[in-house]
């Protein structure tokens, strides 16, 4: 689609008055726009999925984070009891045929507790880095591109939020809104857009003077067209690697706030919920299982999109390679 | 050089200073501490008299400027629970979170340096494979998993007190500190390990470094005094920044391991309601935070001349 534009737009206009002056210049130009295109389409997913596959842990990661959300898609089918149910007769009980990860402190079945809390974690995650990357993306797109005032109080508000470390003011937010899985995902968002932003900014600052970028504004396209067709894509493979990234630290800020009480309501197995409530059973023998459980689910969790992200740097970027 | 510092040092208090602000605003949503709330009943004389005790009748901007100075006055006014000052539970836990910052860094910088090197200088060895692998899965498991897991396993063993924490039984300084310290110091250890071997060896394919063999220095100066001072440069920036984040307490840590800092001071504001202490570590923890942030950038450009031109 977009091959022949640059090729076909002025030759057809001018074919009349300078048809064999046209003939020479369609020829350079042709090669030159259709290379790129071309082994973008063709190549362009084989070629990073060829260079994702070359890094073990990243294959791993990939495995671990289809594996999570096969089972956070699959949650309502796949949990033998109500994660919710108590029964206060059975509770910390060993792992059994019945109960496969035992049962927890307020004797709910704990692996399907630990079930319906990696469906709640990873909805939060996305959900919180999905609306980061918008707010963050979009700010740091304007400012980028609009330089001046804009820029100024983007990066002003960007260094402010910047400046609150991330669980105190999570805790802050989290406290002042009131609790509840909302409440958690917009103080994750508040004080997890600014990178994105800088990212978005540095890539678009860097990108508005690209050659390309001029070429579509002399042929007619607005802000909005070269912005959202043309920067973006281009600007974008930084800011999504950052967004895998972040699902690990967003979903272990969720259980951190869990764990300190706030947050998700206390009878929702939430993973760091369920440690703070094995907390006194640290040392009991025989109890390991109810802190075991939800910790290596988070533990497997944050590894998963660590090693997603890392692999997608080397895939997407050739050059960041061994840094 | 000045110019640039106090440039710099202009910003960071106009940050801290905003961010004042949000967390003021913040604290109209914390609740009412005067309205009636269950059993507690406040006649509204009484409210009205107690509001205009403490200014809570005056526009939202006096409200701001009177915050500040007492802020800036180091009056962060009582707590709910006890009525104590609050300023003065910031001197008692302050000291205990400085300590265990200090102690966490110096730890993981030694580790993370040496591993970082060990692994650049022998690059695709069985170490290199070691390091890296390791510090890939060190960065991924939070602190607050490796801090479940000493508790379980390592705690009441050998020097490490006991966790629930004895209260008469006194445990020296050193030994308090130890486990918090290596929980905080694990991640950040991976994560400094991974920063320095990629940023040694980019130096050691720069251009001065290749002089430096060719004038036949060993290869201990060559790495030791040419290569390390422009690798460490990232690392610093790293470690100065966390020690910020530190600084501001630890709230995960310090909570599993009960241990007396601004951590879990806050975590414990956080249990019983306790607004004035839960604002007064957040405002702690952000200039904590900026300030250690403006206190590397200004080792950054002194490392790095091109900074403060820019």
């Amino acid at each position: 689609m977009t091959t022949p534009m640059p090729g076909a737009g002025s030759p057809l206009e001018d074919a009349n008055t300078a048809g064999s002056l046209m003939l020479p210049d369609s020829d350079v130009t042709t090669p030159d726009a259709a290379v790129p295109v071309s082994r973008r389409r063709s190549g362009g997913f084989a070629d990073v999925w060829r260079r994702y596959r070359r890094n073990r842990l990243a294959v791993v990661g990939l495995v671990i984070v289809v594996g999570l959300a096969v089972v956070a898609v699959l949650e309502p089918v796949i949990t033998p009891y109500d994660p919710f149910e108590q029964n206060l007769l059975n509770t910390t009980a060993p792992p059994s045929a019945d109960h496969w990860f035992g049962t927890d402190v307020l004797g709910r079945d704990l692996y399907s507790g630990i079930v319906y809390g990696t469906r709640l974690a990873m909805l939060v995650g996305l959900l919180t880095v999905f609306c980061s990357l918008v707010i963050g993306v979009t700010l740091g797109a304007l400012a980028g591109f609009k330089g001046g005032a804009w820029d100024a109080v983007v990066s002003r508000v960007v260094d402010v939020f910047l400046a609150f470390p991330l669980l105190l003011g999570a805790i802050l937010i989290v406290q002042a809104v009131g609790g509840g899985v909302v409440s958690v995902v917009a103080a994750l968002v508040a004080l997890g857009w600014m990178t994105t932003a800088r990212l978005a900014r540095g890539q678009v600052l860097a990108l508005r003077e690209a050659e390309y970028v001029e070429a579509a504004r002399s042929i007619g396209a607005g802000n909005g067209r070269i912005v959202v067709r043309h920067i973006l894509p281009n600007a974008i493979a930084p800011v999504l690697v950052y967004a895998f990234t972040n699902i690990g630290v967003v979903v272990v800020a969720m259980a951190s706030l869990s764990y300190l009480g706030i947050g998700v309501p206390a009878d929702v197995p939430e993973w760091g919920r369920l440690i703070n409530q094995a907390a006194p059973f640290l040392q009991v023998p025989g109890k390991t299982h109810l802190w075991l459980a939800p910790a290596a689910a988070i533990v497997l969790t944050t590894l998963g999109f660590a090693f997603v992200a890392d692999g997608l740097r080397d895939a997407l970027d050739p050059r960041l390679r061994g840094s | 050089m000045g110019r640039f510092v106090l440039r710099r040092s202009a910003q960071a208090v106009l940050v801290v200073v905003a961010a004042t602000f949000l967390i003021f605003l913040a604290t109209f949503a914390l609740g009412d501490p005067f309205a009636s709330t269950g059993e507690k009943v406040v006649p509204p004389a009484i409210a009205a008299a107690n509001r205009a005790k403490f200014g809570l009748d005056q526009p939202l901007v006096v409200q701001f400027l009177t915050y500040l100075g007492n802020i800036a006055r180091f009056d962060f006014g009582v707590d709910f629970d006890q009525g104590r000052p609050v300023s003065q539970m910031l001197l008692e836990t302050v000291p205990n979170t400085v300590r265990l910052a200090l102690v966490a860094i110096v730890i993981d910088v030694l580790i993370g340096v040496t591993a970082g090197v060990i692994a650049a200088v022998r690059r695709y060895s069985v170490w290199d494979v070691v390091v890296t692998v390791l510090s890939t899965v060190g960065i991924g498991v939070p602190t607050f998993v490796i801090g479940i897991v000493l508790v379980a396993n390592v705690a009441g063993w050998g020097p490490f007190p006991t966790v629930p924490r004895s209260f008469t039984v006194q445990v020296p300084w050193y030994q308090e500190v130890l486990l918090p310290a290596i929980t905080l110091a694990a991640i950040d250890a991976a994560f400094i390990a991974r920063l320095m071997r990629g940023s040694l060896l980019e130096v050691l394919r720069a251009d001065y470094v290749r002089t430096a063999r060719a004038k036949g220095l060993s290869e201990r100066a060559v790495i030791g005094r040419h290569a390390m001072r422009n690798a460490m440069i990232p690392v610093v920036t790293y470690a100065g920044v966390s020690l910020g984040v530190l600084f501001g307490g630890a709230v995960i840590t310090e909570t599993i391991f009960q241990y007396n800092g601004v951590g879990y001071l806050l975590s414990r504001a956080i249990a019983n309601s306790n607004a004035p202490v839960l604002i007064a570590v957040v405002v702690f923890g952000v200039v904590a935070f900026v300030f250690l942030s403006l206190l590397v950038d200004i080792l950054y450009a002194v490392l790095d001349p091109r900074i403060r031109l820019s």
